[in-house]
C-alpha cells in the first residue's frame, strides 16, 4: 500500500467502496475483507493500528447481531456488517499508509480541488491527534484541582464544562496563530503553487488501477 | 512527609522516564528540580501527584501508599501548577477561577470566601479579583494558577517551570513569592532550568539525568565544588562563576550576587589606591 501513489489509493477506496454497495453476495464481500486484511498485515502498520482493525471487526459483529435480532435476515445483516467493515477499512488503510499533505497534494494536483478545500480536510484531520492530546492536558489540569468524573450523569456533564470551556478557549487562539503563521508563509498565493510530495505515477500504480477497472466491468456485467 | 522509595516508571511507548528514584521531601522544605528536557523532571513530580502510576515502587504520603489515590485525592494535600495556566483557566472572574478548586474539595461557603481571599492576598491579585483572568498578562495568569492551587490549602506547592517566557523581573517576583509561601511553612517542590534562580531560592537540588537520581543534595554544595554540571545540561550561575574564578586567585568572596558586587568595588578600589 505504502509504494503506491495517492492518487491511486485515493481511486481504489472510491472504486471498492462502491462496489461493496453494488455486490450483493456475501462471500464475494466476505472475501474483499480478507483481502483488505491480507493488505493490512502486509502493509507494516503499527501494533495500535490492527488493535483498532480488530475492534473494528469487534463493532461490525455487534451491528450485525443488532440487524439480525431486529428482524433482517441472516444475508441482509452479514452484507451490512461487511459493508461498513470494507468501508471503514478501506479508508483506514488509505489514512494509515498515506501522509496527509500527500493526500492534499494529490487531490489539488490530480482531481483539481481548489486549494483551500482540500488544505480544510487535511487541516481536520491533522488537528484530531492534537485536540486528543490538549484533552489530556486539560485534564490533567483540572484533576490536580479537584476535578473528577464521578456522580451521576448531569453531574458528571456539569463537571466536564471545566475540560470543555477551557479546551475551545485554547483551540480558537490556537486556530488564530495558525491562520497568521499560514499567511507568514504564503497562504492564498494562488498563482505556480507547487508541492513537496512526490505525486508520478509508477507502473505499479498504472497496474492496480487497471486491475480495479477491471474488477468493475466484471462486477457490472454479473 | 512524602517518600518515594525505587520507583520506576515506563511509558507505553517504553521510553524508561524514571528508573529506581528514591527521596523523601520533608515539611517546610524548599527543593528545586533541575535537568535537561527529557530528564525525567515532569514524570517525577506528576508521579507525586499521581497523575502517573509507577511501574514499580511505592509512594507514600503522611505514611500512606498513594497508589489508589487519584489526582483529585491528592488535590487536597498538594497544589500543582503547570507551565501553560491556559489550560485550566476557564471562569469569568480570577476570583471564581480561584474558588474552583475549594468548590470541587467542598469547602463550606464561609471557608471558600475566605480561602479565596487569603490565596488572592498572598498572590497579589485582589487589585484584579474581578478581572477577565484570560486578558491577563502571562505572569498573572500565571499568578492566578498558582492562587488556584493556594486556595486549596495545599501542604505542598508543586510547580512545573512556573518563570518560563516571563521577563527576568516577573520571574523574580513570582520566585519571591514562592519564598515567603515557603517562610509560611508551605514545602515547594520547583521544577526549573533557570540556574539563578534556583541557586538564590532553593536550599535543596534533585537534579534528574536519563530517569535517573544523578543529585540530591544542597544547593550550595552542588555549585560549592568543581562538579562537571554541564553533563546534566546544567550552567552555573554568573555569581558562582565570578567568585569562584575569584577564589582561584586567593580572593574569597561570597556568592551572594548583592556581597559579591560590594567585594569586587572593594577590591577594585583598592587596587587604584595602591
Amino acid at each position: 500500500m505504502r509504494k503506491l501513489a495517492p492518487l491511486t489509493k485515493l481511486i481504489l477506496t472510491i472504486t471498492v467502496t462502491i462496489w461493496a454497495f453494488i455486490m450483493n453476495d456475501n462471500i464475494a464481500l466476505a472475501g474483499i475483507v480478507a483481502l483488505l486484511a491480507g493488505t493490512a498485515a502486509v502493509s507494516g502498520l503499527s501494533q495500535k493500528q490492527y488493535k483498532a482493525m480488530l475492534s473494528l471487526a469487534a463493532f461490525a459483529a455487534i451491528l450485525v447481531a443488532f440487524q439480525y435480532a431486529f428482524g433482517s435476515g441472516v444475508q441482509l445483516s452479514l452484507a451490512a456488517g461487511f459493508r461498513m467493515l470494507i468501508m471503514t477499512y478501506l479508508f483506514f488503510l488509505l489514512l494509515a499508509t498515506t501522509r496527509i499533505q500527500d493526500l492534499t497534494a494529490a487531490l489539488v494536483v490530480h482531481c483539481r480541488v481548489p486549494y483551500d478545500y482540500a488544505f480544510m480536510l487535511t487541516a481536520s484531520l491533522r488537528f484530531i491527534p492534537d485536540l486528543l492530546a490538549e484533552i489530556k492536558a486539560v485534564q490533567e489540569a483540572q484533576a490536580c484541582r479537584g476535578y473528577s468524573n464521578k456522580g451521576n450523569i448531569i453531574d458528571r456533564i456539569v463537571s466536564y464544562l471545566s475540560i470543555v470551556q477551557p479546551l475551545v478557549l485554547r483551540s480558537i487562539s490556537r486556530s488564530e496563530t495558525m491562520a497568521m503563521s499560514l499567511e507568514l508563509r504564503g497562504f492564498g498565493n494562488q498563482a505556480g503553487r507547487t508541492f513537496a510530495a512526490e505525486l508520478t505515477l509508477s507502473a505499479k500504480d498504472y497496474v492496480t488501477v487497471g486491475l480495479i477497472a477491471a474488477g468493475t466491468v466484471v462486477i457490472l456485467s454479473r | 512527609m512524602l517518600n518515594l522509595e525505587n520507583i520506576c516508571f515506563k511509558y507505553s511507548n517504553q521510553t524508561v522516564a524514571a528508573q529506581d528514584i528514591s527521596l523523601t521531601i520533608a515539611a517546610g522544605e524548599f527543593v528545586a528540580i533541575a535537568g535537561r528536557n527529557g530528564s525525567g523532571k515532569t514524570t517525577l513530580t506528576k508521579l507525586i501527584m499521581s497523575l502517573l502510576k509507577p511501574t514499580s515502587g511505592s509512594i507514600t504520603f503522611r505514611g500512606e501508599n498513594t497508589k489508589k489515590f487519584s489526582p483529585a485525592d491528592m488535590a487536597r494535600y498538594v497544589g500543582y501548577v503547570f507551565q501553560n495556566p491556559d489550560r485550566q483557566i476557564f471562569r469569568d472572574t480570577v476570583a471564581l477561577e480561584v474558588a474552583y478548586g475549594p468548590e470541587q474539595l467542598g469547602f463550606s461557603p464561609a471557608k471558600l470566601t475566605l480561602a479565596v481571599e487569603k490565596a488572592l492576598q498572598v498572590t497579589g491579585l485582589e487589585a484584579v479579583a474581578g478581572a477577565y483572568p484570560r486578558a491577563l498578562s502571562k505572569g498573572q495568569k500565571q499568578k492566578v494558577a498558582i492562587a488556584s492551587a493556594l486556595a486549596m490549602e495545599p501542604e505542598i506547592l508543586i510547580l512545573d517551570e512556573p518563570t518560563s517566557g516571563q521577563d527576568s523581573q516577573s520571574g523574580s517576583g513570582l520566585m519571591e513569592l514562592l519564598a515567603g509561601l515557603n517562610a509560611g511553612g508551605c514545602t515547594v517542590l520547583l521544577v526549573t532550568h533557570n540556574m539563578e534562580l534556583l541557586a538564590k531560592y532553593a536550599s535543596r537540588t534533585i537534579i534528574m539525568d536519563q530517569g535517573t537520581k544523578a543529585y540530591d543534595g544542597s544547593t550550595r554544595e552542588l555549585f560549592s565544588q568543581a562538579r562537571d554540571i554541564a553533563k546534566w545540561g546544567l550552567r552555573e550561575p554568573a555569581t558562582t562563576a565570578i567568585s569562584r574564578a575569584l577564589t582561584e586567585y586567593g580572593i574569597q568572596v561570597t556568592e551572594d550576587p548583592r556581597y559579591l558586587a560590594k567585594c569586587l568595588v572593594d577590591l577594585i578600589g583598592g587596587a587604584r589606591h595602591a
